[in-house]
C-alpha cells in the first residue's frame, strides 16, 4: 500500500507541475521574462483542482481514479458489462469505466418500461418458459455468457440461466431483446450455466439441487437411488439464433450437488468441467435430530470435479446410446462411465469456481472452506482417462482419477477462494469471499507471490475484461461484492450490492470506483469490448422483436381500420408523432378485442408507449416495432389510452378513447 | 474568306477550309454540354440541412430532378405540426416530366448547334441557359407555396415563410443550411460548354464561305462536307 501511494503521489505531482508550468508560461510570455503575473493567477487551473480536492476531501489517488473513470458528456465507454440481474430475473448492462447503468434487458421477469410481459408479443416468449400449473414470472438469474467464435466473444448473443426454475434464455444483441426461454423439463434447479463451448455449438447447463430426472416424485430416503444431477447440452442454432431443443441432450450425473461449470478451449476444446459439493449426499432432517444440510454436506475432505468429454457424448447420442426421458435424450451413467465420457477427480472441500485458463491447459477450482486454488492439468487428466489409470470408482461406477496425478499444483490464496478470472501474461484474479479480497496470482508461475486488494465487502463473483476468452484484455477487473455495508447512502435494511471497478493494467491492482447495484443480487457477469457490438437503432417497419420477423398483420400508414366479425374486433392501428390512428375504439362488453399496432416512426429514439388502464395492457413501440395484443373487453366503461413515452411536444395529446358499451346498454 | 494575311482564299472542295477544326470543336462542346445535362439528371441538385438539439446528426433533404431523398419522411412528420403539406407531393408534374425535359433540352441544343443559320446564332445557348434557371425558379415557387399554404388547423402556428434556398436560415427550432449539389454544378458546367460552343460557332460562321448565302438554317449543317451540303 505504501509503495502504491508513493507512485500515486509521484504521478499527481507530475500532473500538477505540468499544469503549473503550462499555465505559468502562458502568463509569463507577454511579460517578457520579467516578474510575470501575480502568484494567484500563476497557479491557474491547478489551483482550482487543489481547491476542489480540499473542498471535497479527495487525495491524489482519488483524483487519479476519477481521471481514469470519468467519461465526459458525448464520449462513450470502452466496454459493456452484461451482469446477471439476480432475483430481478433480468440482465443489467453497464458501461466501463464509467460504471453507468445503460439498460436493463427484460428476460424472465415482466419489465414495464419495455412493455415486457404486459399483453404483447413478449407474452409468448415468457409463456414458453412456463412449466407446470403456474405462470413463472421471475427468475434467479445467475450466469450470463456471451457467444463465442474460436473462444473469443463475438458480440452476437447472450445466454443466461435461471437457477430457481432451471431455464435458459437467449438474448440477441442485435436489439438487446430476449428471443427464447427454454425450460429444462428434466431438472428442478440449475446453476452451472449458461456456459458456452468455444464456437457456441452448445450451451452447458448443469443442475444444482438433485431431484428425480423429469420432475417425478421420490421420497428423500430414496435420494441415492432416485435423485440425480444433470448436465444439459443445449444445441445452439446460430443461424436461427435459437436453441434447437430437439438436437440437445442431457447427461445423467450422480446426486452430488453440481455447482459451476466451464467448457474447455483450444487444446481442451470438446471437454467440459463441473465441480460439485455434498458428495456426502446429505439431505438434512433437522427436526429428526439429523445434521442440517450445511454441516452434513461438509464432512468429506474431498468432493468431485466432473470431467466430461462432450464431443464424444454427442457422438454417443447420435449413435443411439441415449435414453429418452420427458422427450429429452439423456446419456445415463452406465454408458458415460465405461465410455470414458464422464470421470471424476477429487477436489478440496466445498469447492467453488471452475474456470479454464485462457490457454485451455488448466482448470482452476477454488474452495469455500479451503485456502487454495487447485490447478488441474488437462493433459494429465486426459492421459489418465485414456490409459484408464483410475484410483477407484464412486458408488455409481464412475471412474475416479488420483488427485495428485491430475493436478499441477495448488496456490495458497487465503480464506474462501471462489471464482477466478484472467488477465493477460498469465495473471489470474480470484475472489476471496471470507477475507473480502481480490487475490492476483499467476497460473503460469505458481510460486509467484500472491498480491491482495481489499474489497468492500464479501466478494462473490469476479469478472475481467474479456476475462474468460482465449485472449483476456488485462485492463479491468470488477469485484462483485455481496455486501456494501458502509459504502453508500443508507436505503433501509436491504442494501445495494457493490460493484468495484479495479484497474489491472499496472503492476499493482488499483481500486477505481464503487457502483451500487440497487435492483437485486447479481452473480456472474462478463465484460466485452464495446466495438464488438453493432446494435440496431430502428427496426425494419412492422418487425416483431421477439421473433425478428415482419408481422403478417403489420399496418401501413393510410391502411388503418377496424374489422368486426361477430364479437371479434380487430383494430389495425398505427402510431406516429403525435397520434394513434384510429383514436376512437367502440366495442361491446364481451367482445374479444385484438389490437395490431405498428409504429410508423423511422427516426432514432422515437419510442411510443401504449397503455389501456384496468386491462393491464402496456406496450413499448420502438421505431418500426409491431405488437399484437388480445384481450376480452369484459369491463364496460370509458378507457382513455395514451402514449407513455414523452415522445414530442404534443405527447400529452397522443391519446384516444376505448369505449366498452355495457351489454344491453 | 479573308485570312489574317489579307489574301482572299476561294473555297475549293478538295482544299481544307480554314476554321474547319473549329466546326468539330463546336460539335464536341455541344455534345459535352448535353452529356453533362444527362448526367445531371441522375444526380442530386440541391441539399438542405436542418439542425435542432434533438437531431445531433441533423436532418437532410436532397433534391434531384426526379424526386427527393434523405430524411423526407421525418421532415414531413415534423411539418404536420405546422400544417405544411407533404414534401412528396411537391412538383409532381416536374418530377414526372424531368427525364423528357432533359431529353428535349439536349435535343434542341444539339439541333440548334448543328442547324441554326448565322442570323439565329444568338439563340443557340438559350434553352441550355434556361435549364438551371427554370429549376431554381421552380424550386423557389414550391418552397414559397409550401411555406405559404399552411393548414390553419395545425397544432402549431408559426406564420407563413419561405425556406432559404441559399445558405443559412431558420424555421422554428431548426437552423437550416442549403446549397447546390453536384447535379446543379454539372448543369452549370453543361451550360458553360454550350455557351462556349455558341461563341466558337459565331466565329466559325464569321469565317464560313457560305456566310453570304446563310439564312435561318445552316446549309452545311455545321460539319457536313461541301458536296453533301451542296446537294442539300
Amino acid at each position: 500500500m505504501r509503495a502504491q501511494s508513493k507512485i500515486t503521489i509521484a504521478v499527481m505531482a507530475a500532473f500538477v507541475s505540468v499544469a503549473v508550468a503550462g499555465c505559468g508560461n502562458a502568463h509569463d510570455a507577454p511579460a517578457g521574462g520579467g516578474q510575470g503575473a501575480a502568484p494567484s493567477e500563476k497557479l491557474g487551473a491547478s489551483s482550482s483542482v487543489r481547491d476542489l480536492m480540499k473542498a471535497r476531501g479527495l487525495n491524489e489517488a482519488d483524483v487519479e481514479a476519477a481521471l481514469k473513470t470519468y467519461v465526459p458528456s458525448g464520449k462513450m465507454d470502452e466496454y459493456y458489462i452484461f451482469a446477471s440481474g439476480g432475483q430481478s430475473g433480468n440482465i443489467d448492462v453497464i458501461g466501463v469505466p464509467s460504471m453507468r447503468m445503460l439498460k436493463v434487458i427484460a428476460v424472465f421477469t415482466p419489465e414495464s418500461w419495455q412493455g415486457w410481459g404486459y399483453g404483447g408479443e413478449s407474452e409468448k416468449v415468457l409463456a414458453a418458459g412456463n412449466q407446470g400449473a403456474h405462470a413463472i414470472r421471475w427468475a434467479d438469474v445467475h450466469h450470463p455468457n456471451l457467444s463465442e467464435t474460436n473462444g473469443d466473444y463475438d458480440g452476437q448473443f447472450l445466454f443466461v440461466n435461471d437457477k430457481a426454475n432451471a431455464r435458459v434464455a437467449v438474448v440477441d444483441l442485435a436489439d438487446f431483446t430476449t428471443k427464447q426461454i427454454v425450460p429444462n423439463t428434466l431438472a428442478a434447479s440449475d446453476h452451472g450455466g449458461a456456459f458456452v463451448t468455444p464456437n457456441t455449438d452448445y450451451i452447458v447447463e448443469t443442475t444444482q439441487y438433485p431431484a428425480p430426472l423429469g420432475r417425478g416424485y421420490a421420497p428423500l430416503d430414496q435420494y441415492k437411488d432416485k435423485y440425480r444431477g444433470l448436465a444439459m447440452f443445449w444445441r445452439f442454432d446460430r443461424k436461427k439464433g435459437r436453441i434447437d431443443v430437439a438436437k440437445s441432450f442431457g447427461m445423467e450425473l450422480p446426486p452430488y450437488t453440481q455447482d459451476l461449470a466451464d467448457a474447455g478451449k483450444l487444446g481442451s476444446d470438446g471437454w467440459a468441467f463441473i465441480n460439485s459439493f455434498n458428495t456426502e449426499m446429505a439431505t438434512g432432517g433437522t427436526l429428526d435430530g439429523k445434521p442440517p444440510i450445511e454441516s452434513g454436506a461438509s464432512q468429506n475432505d474431498m468432493d468431485y470435479l466432473h470431467i466430461i468429454n462432450w464431443k464424444k457424448a454427442a457422438e454417443l447420442v447420435d449413435a443411439g446410446r441415449a435414453k429418452t426421458i420427458n422427450g429429452v435424450k439423456v446419456l445415463t451413467m452406465d454408458v458415460t462411465g465405461p465410455e470414458g465420457v464422464l470421470s471424476l477427480v477429487g477436489e478440496p472441500k466445498s469447492p467453488h469456481g471452475c474456470d479454464v485458463t485462457p490457454d485451455g491447459k488448466q482448470v482452476v477450482v477454488g474452495g469455500k472452506l479451503d485456502t487454495h486454488t487447485t490447478l488441474y492439468d488437462f493433459a494429465k487428466m486426459k492421459k489418465l482417462i485414456e490409459e484408464k489409470k483410475f484410483e477407484g470408482k464412486d458408488a455409481y461406477g464412475l471412474p475416479i482419477l488420483a488427485f495428485k496425478d491430475a493436478i499441477n499444483g495448488q496456490v495458497e490464496i487465503g480464506l474462501g477462494p471462489l471464482h477466478t478470472v484472467f488477465g493477460d501474461h498469465g495473471d489470474a484474479y480470484t475472489s476471496v469471499f471470507i477475507e473480502s479480497t481480490v487475490a492476483k496470482w499467476s497460473y503460469l508461475d505458481l510460486k509467484k507471490p500472491v498480491e491482495k486488494l481489499k474489497v468492500q465487502y464479501n466478494i462473490g463473483h469476479i469478472l475481467s475484461a474479456e476475462g474468460d476468452t482465449v485472449s483476456p484484455d488485462g485492463k479491468y477487473v470488477v469485484a462483485m461484492n455481496k455486501m456494501s455495508m458502509d459504502r453508500f447512502l443508507p436505503v433501509g435494511p436491504l442494501f445495494p450490492q457493490n460493484f468495484q471497478l479495479i484497474d489491472i493494467s499496472g503492476d499493482k491492482m488499483r481500486l477505481l470506483y464503487d457502483a451500487p447495484i440497487g435492483n437485486a443480487e447479481p452473480h456472474y457477469s462478463q465484460m466485452i469490448k464495446a466495438d464488438k457490438l453493432k446494435p440496431l437503432k430502428v427496426y425494419p417497419p412492422g418487425t416483431v422483436p421477439s421473433t425478428g420477423d415482419l408481422d403478417p398483420n403489420r399496418v401501413e400508414g393510410g391502411k388503418e381500420r377496424i374489422v368486426r366479425k361477430g364479437n371479434k374486433v380487430e383494430v389495425f392501428m398505427t402510431l406516429i408523432r403525435s397520434h394513434f390512428t384510429p383514436d376512437q375504439l367502440e366495442v361491446n362488453e364481451g367482445d374479444e378485442v385484438t389490437l395490431h399496432l405498428t409504429s410508423l416512426e423511422t427516426a432514432e429514439d422515437q419510442t411510443h408507449g401504449f397503455t389501456i388502464d384496468m386491462y393491464n395492457v402496456n406496450l413499448s413501440l420502438e421505431p418500426g416495432k409491431h405488437e399484437n395484443v388480445t384481450f376480452k373487453a369484459d369491463m364496460p366503461g370509458v378507457y382513455p389510452f395514451y402514449c407513455t413515452e414523452f415522445c414530442s411536444a404534443l405527447h400529452l395529446e397522443m391519446t384516444g378513447y376505448m369505449l366498452v358499451k355495457p351489454r344491453g346498454g | 474568306m479573308t485570312a489574317r494575311d489579307g489574301h482572299v482564299h476561294l473555297s475549293v472542295v478538295s482544299a481544307k477550309p480554314a476554321w474547319d477544326w473549329a466546326r468539330w470543336l463546336v460539335v464536341a462542346l455541344g455534345v459535352g454540354g448535353a452529356t453533362l445535362f444527362v448526367l445531371a439528371l441522375f444526380q442530386r441538385w440541391w441539399g438542405i440541412w436542418l439542425y435542432a438539439p434533438q437531431y445531433p446528426g441533423g436532418l437532410r433533404i436532397e433534391i434531384a430532378l426526379t424526386g427527393m431523398s434523405g430524411d423526407v419522411k421525418e421532415i414531413d412528420l415534423l411539418n404536420h405540426y405546422i400544417g405544411m403539406g407533404h414534401l412528396e407531393d411537391a412538383a409532381p408534374l416536374e418530377r414526372r416530366l424531368a427525364a423528357y425535359g432533359v431529353a428535349a433540352i439536349v435535343a434542341v441544343s444539339i439541333a440548334l448547334i448543328l442547324a441554326t443559320g448565322k442570323r439565329l446564332n444568338g439563340l443557340v445557348a438559350v434553352p441550355a441557359l434556361a435549364f438551371p434557371v427554370v429549376f431554381l425558379a421552380d424550386s423557389f415557387y414550391w418552397m414559397y407555396s409550401f411555406g405559404h399554404d399552411l393548414n390553419p388547423r395545425a397544432p402549431l402556428k408559426i406564420g407563413t415563410f419561405t425556406p432559404q434556398l441559399f445558405g443559412n436560415g431558420k424555421i422554428g427550432q431548426f437552423e437550416t443550411y442549403a446549397e447546390p449539389q453536384l447535379g446543379f454544378w454539372l448543369a452549370v458546367a453543361g451550360v458553360a460548354l454550350i455557351v462556349l460552343a455558341a461563341v466558337v460557332r459565331w466565329r466559325v460562321c464569321a469565317h464560313c464561305g457560305r456566310a453570304s448565302t446563310c439564312g435561318l438554317v445552316c446549309p452545311k449543317l455545321m460539319v457536313l462536307p461541301e458536296h453533301e451540303a451542296r446537294r442539300a
